[in-house]
């Protein structure tokens, strides 16, 4: 087992939450078609509040820790927050757009020892991305903060969301960050509205495009054995976890509110009325998010893919049942193997019966 | 300092991802980190023979590959903050951590960039010991290395295409001189001069330096300390002039030249070049 | 014997888990565990306070171990620390070095 791997466990065994993401506002200088948030400032946490969230979290044993939003560098104590965060000894990881990046803030950025940058791109053209960002020019000023991160020797990674409208875009996005010197993540997963609202998900790439992914070697390694049939399910599988999400990660929005995970906005708790410990201690919506396991799943459990489905419970609680199944997901893994899965069989079942007129044959006539 | 990053008794240690090749030169194992396939190939296949991928790394640098630059590849900027190189041309752009022996570069897919890298990260390793870089040609005859320096049109390409069949050559162009105890040696390097050709993955313990001039006749005449110690550091590849690293290798020449025999070598050539070298 | 200054580096991230040092590079992302006396030393390199010292006061102290012993191990765990980039030796005190920690 990785060292890695080892403190994940240790941590799964001591209850500590290991990561945390912050979202420091939700206010942003791009309008993403497919952005799952609502930009207006409701109230955000002060100055003193985030750094307080902070403080708790670091004596609650956080140790990686992902700074967000909206757009972080909206907020003019960004810098401040982010030198705070490493004053507590964070590995810092910092999520954004990188347009209001230039060297100053690059050359900033390595001196407070910020672990790694990771910045959206949609594609190389820049008429695509910026159609998707709805700003003109979007594209240029990111990379040319990547070139800025980049030459202070920071770790960058360009995350590419695939979507309807930079179909066919993902090989010039990896080919861009190989020139950069950037690290590559392609992710297809377009994420419901926090408020319910599900009409971002008509932007989500299709079938064609996402099968195209998984048989790309360039992409997944061994295709024959990324696509492979899942192995049969022991018992052991489904006493496994769901994910991380509440066990040893958790998220906190703008606001305080507490969720298990950015993509899970299941409020557990909010931090301007409790301290954040007694939250992830104690909070009931958190307990009955680490009680479930894959046995508990009403329709996954008995799936061929319940092993090696990628199924995000977030996902699933997005759709009406934290304990059902992800559509998204099911998708993926019918497309990498070729195999339904048990919560494409179940919408089918429930889907109103064809009204079918039967036919009776002619009775033959007897001599 | 330890030469080679072996495991701690003291607490465990777990690298971020790692792909590439790593080359090995000088006894001296450099991860080269790339994930772009085609590149890894390249090093592969450019420094065949000294590709090592049993090796424990001493140093790692990994490597971003970008367009290439319109600027044309001028004079090496060198400079220091504590530990950290910085290192820039016309058509690279490198920092490396003496300290922790990692760094990284950005560079178009050119192997001449990276040559150029490797040489000057080399350089900064063999300071530390007591090597050096030198503008030479170097064979082995019998066990025994022998490192011919000399200006362009000295006779470094001369001497080694008169190499002799029981002669190995190591380079025509750049030696590669490693310090061990109260010894040097010569090691064949893949960094090829006019020959063209890839130095042999060869080593051998250091016999003499000769400084080449052509001649009717062969002749060696012995140089003694302080003018052996003058001619060997004009000869050296310098590439900063940090006051740190050039005392370095102002004090590594020095020490060399009480060590190993330093000789004018005068040299007819033709088929008897090789007579008195063995 | 000349003195030894240790300091931690300022790029680097670290949590106690579970009574186990976990550092992480900014540099070059190398994530680190150290031992028990290790996470003493470390804990303790402020840059001001000697080396000897730490190990008198901090390792003899806590741990059932010879002076002599711990003091060459320690030698030997700082300068493997500083090749991985995440420790500094020096012979005179750092300047701005960070203070000793509580364990966080």
């Amino acid at each position: 087992m990785s060292l890695m791997q080892e403190l994940n466990d240790k941590a799964l065994h001591l209850g500590v939450p290991l990561s945390a993401h912050l979202d420091i506002t939700y206010r942003c200088n791009e309008r993403c078609e497919h952005c799952y948030l609502d930009h207006d400032d409701h109230g955000e946490m002060t100055t003193a509040e985030i750094k307080d969230v902070l403080r708790q979290f670091a004596d609650a044993g956080v140790f990686f820790l992902t700074l967000s939003g909206g757009e972080p560098l909206m907020r003019r104590d960004c810098f401040d927050i982010i030198e705070y965060a490493r004053s507590l000894a964070f590995n810092v990881k910092f999520k954004t757009n990188a347009v209001l990046i230039r060297e100053k803030e690059a050359q900033r950025l390595r001196a407070l020892g910020v672990e790694q940058v990771q910045i959206s791109v949609y594609s190389h053209r820049p008429e695509v991305h910026d159609a998707i960002t709805k700003v003109r020019g979007s594209l240029e000023r990111t990379i040319a903060a990547i070139r800025f991160l980049r030459s202070q020797g920071l770790r960058v990674t360009m995350a590419n969301v695939s979507m309807r409208g930079n179909r066919g875009d993902t090989e010039g996005v990896h080919a861009l960050a190989r020139e950069l010197g950037a690290r590559y993540t392609l992710d297809p997963t377009i994420t419901p509205m926090m408020d319910g609202n599900t009409s971002v998900l008509r932007l989500r790439a299709d079938a064609s495009e996402i099968s195209s992914y998984f048989h790309n070697p360039a992409l997944v390694g061994d295709v024959e054995s990324f696509c492979a049939p899942p192995a049969p399910i022991d018992d052991q599988v489904l006493e496994g976890l769901p994910c991380s999400a509440g066990h040893t990660s958790c998220y906190i929005s703008p606001y305080g509110d507490v969720y298990p995970c950015v993509q899970f906005p299941l409020t557990c708790g909010n931090v301007r009325q409790q301290k954040f410990l007694e939250i992830w201690q104690h909070s009931p919506q958190l307990a009955e998010v680490r009680s479930i396991r894959l046995k508990h799943l009403t329709t996954c459990s008995s799936c061929t893919h319940a092993g090696s489905c990628t199924r995000c419970p977030g996902l699933a609680y997005m759709e009406g049942n934290m304990r059902g199944p992800s559509s998204a997901d099911c998708e993926k893994s019918f497309v990498r193997t070729g195999i339904v899965t048990a919560g494409m069989m179940a919408r089918k079942a429930s889907a109103p019966a064809p009204v079918l007129v039967q036919i009776a044959p002619a009775p033959t006539l007897t001599a | 300092m330890a030469a080679s990053v072996s495991p701690s008794r003291f607490f465990r240690e777990e690298p971020a991802e790692r792909c590439g090749a790593t080359v090995e030169i000088g006894g001296i194992p450099i991860l080269l980190q790339t994930g772009d396939e085609d590149f890894r190939n390249l090093i592969e296949q450019r420094y065949a023979g000294f590709v090592n991928s049993s090796a424990e790394p001493v140093c790692q640098l990994a490597i971003h590959l970008q367009q290439p630059m319109k600027r044309p590849p001028d004079d090496v900027q060198v400079s220091r903050s504590g530990s950290v190189w910085r290192i820039e041309r016309g058509d690279f752009c490198a920092e490396f951590d003496a300290r922790s022996r990692s760094g990284w570069v950005r560079q178009s897919a050119n192997p001449y960039s990276l040559d150029a890298v490797l040489r000057i990260m080399h350089s900064l390793v063999l300071a530390e010991e007591g090597g050096f870089l030198v503008h030479a040609a170097s064979g082995v005859r019998n066990d025994r290395a022998f490192v011919f320096a000399g200006v362009s049109g000295a006779g470094k390409t001369t001497i080694s295409r008169l190499a002799p069949p029981d002669a190995t050559l190591l380079t025509d162009e750049i030696s590669y001189i490693r310090r061990s105890g109260s010894s040097y040696h010569a090691y064949g390097t893949p960094f090829a001069g006019e020959l063209a050709r890839v130095g042999t993955n060869l080593k051998a313990r250091l016999a003499a330096l000769y400084f080449l001039e052509k001649g009717p006749d062969n002749r060696v005449v012995p140089v003694s300390g302080p003018h052996a110690a003058h001619a060997l550091i004009r000869n050296i590849l310098f590439f900063a002039h940090d006051p740190d690293l050039v005392k370095r290798v102002f004090d590594a020449a020095i020490e060399f030249v009480s060590r190993v025999p330093v000789a004018r070598f005068v040299f007819a050539p033709d088929e008897r070049a090789w007579e008195l070298i063995r | 014997m000349s003195d030894k200054y240790i300091a931690r580096s300022k790029a680097v991230a670290a949590r106690v888990l579970g009574g186990e040092m976990i550092i992480m590079s900014a540099v070059d992302s190398k994530l680190f565990s150290l031992s028990d006396v290790a996470t003493v030393i470390w804990e303790a390199a402020d840059g001001r306070t000697p080396l000897s010292e730490i190990v008198a006061k901090r390792v003899c102290a806590e741990f059932d171990v010879p002076a002599d012993v711990a003091y060459q191990d320690a030698e030997v765990l700082v300068e493997e620390l500083a090749t991985r980039g995440i420790l500094s030796i020096s012979n005179q005190p750092v300047a701005d070095a960070e203070p000793a920690t509580e364990a966080l």
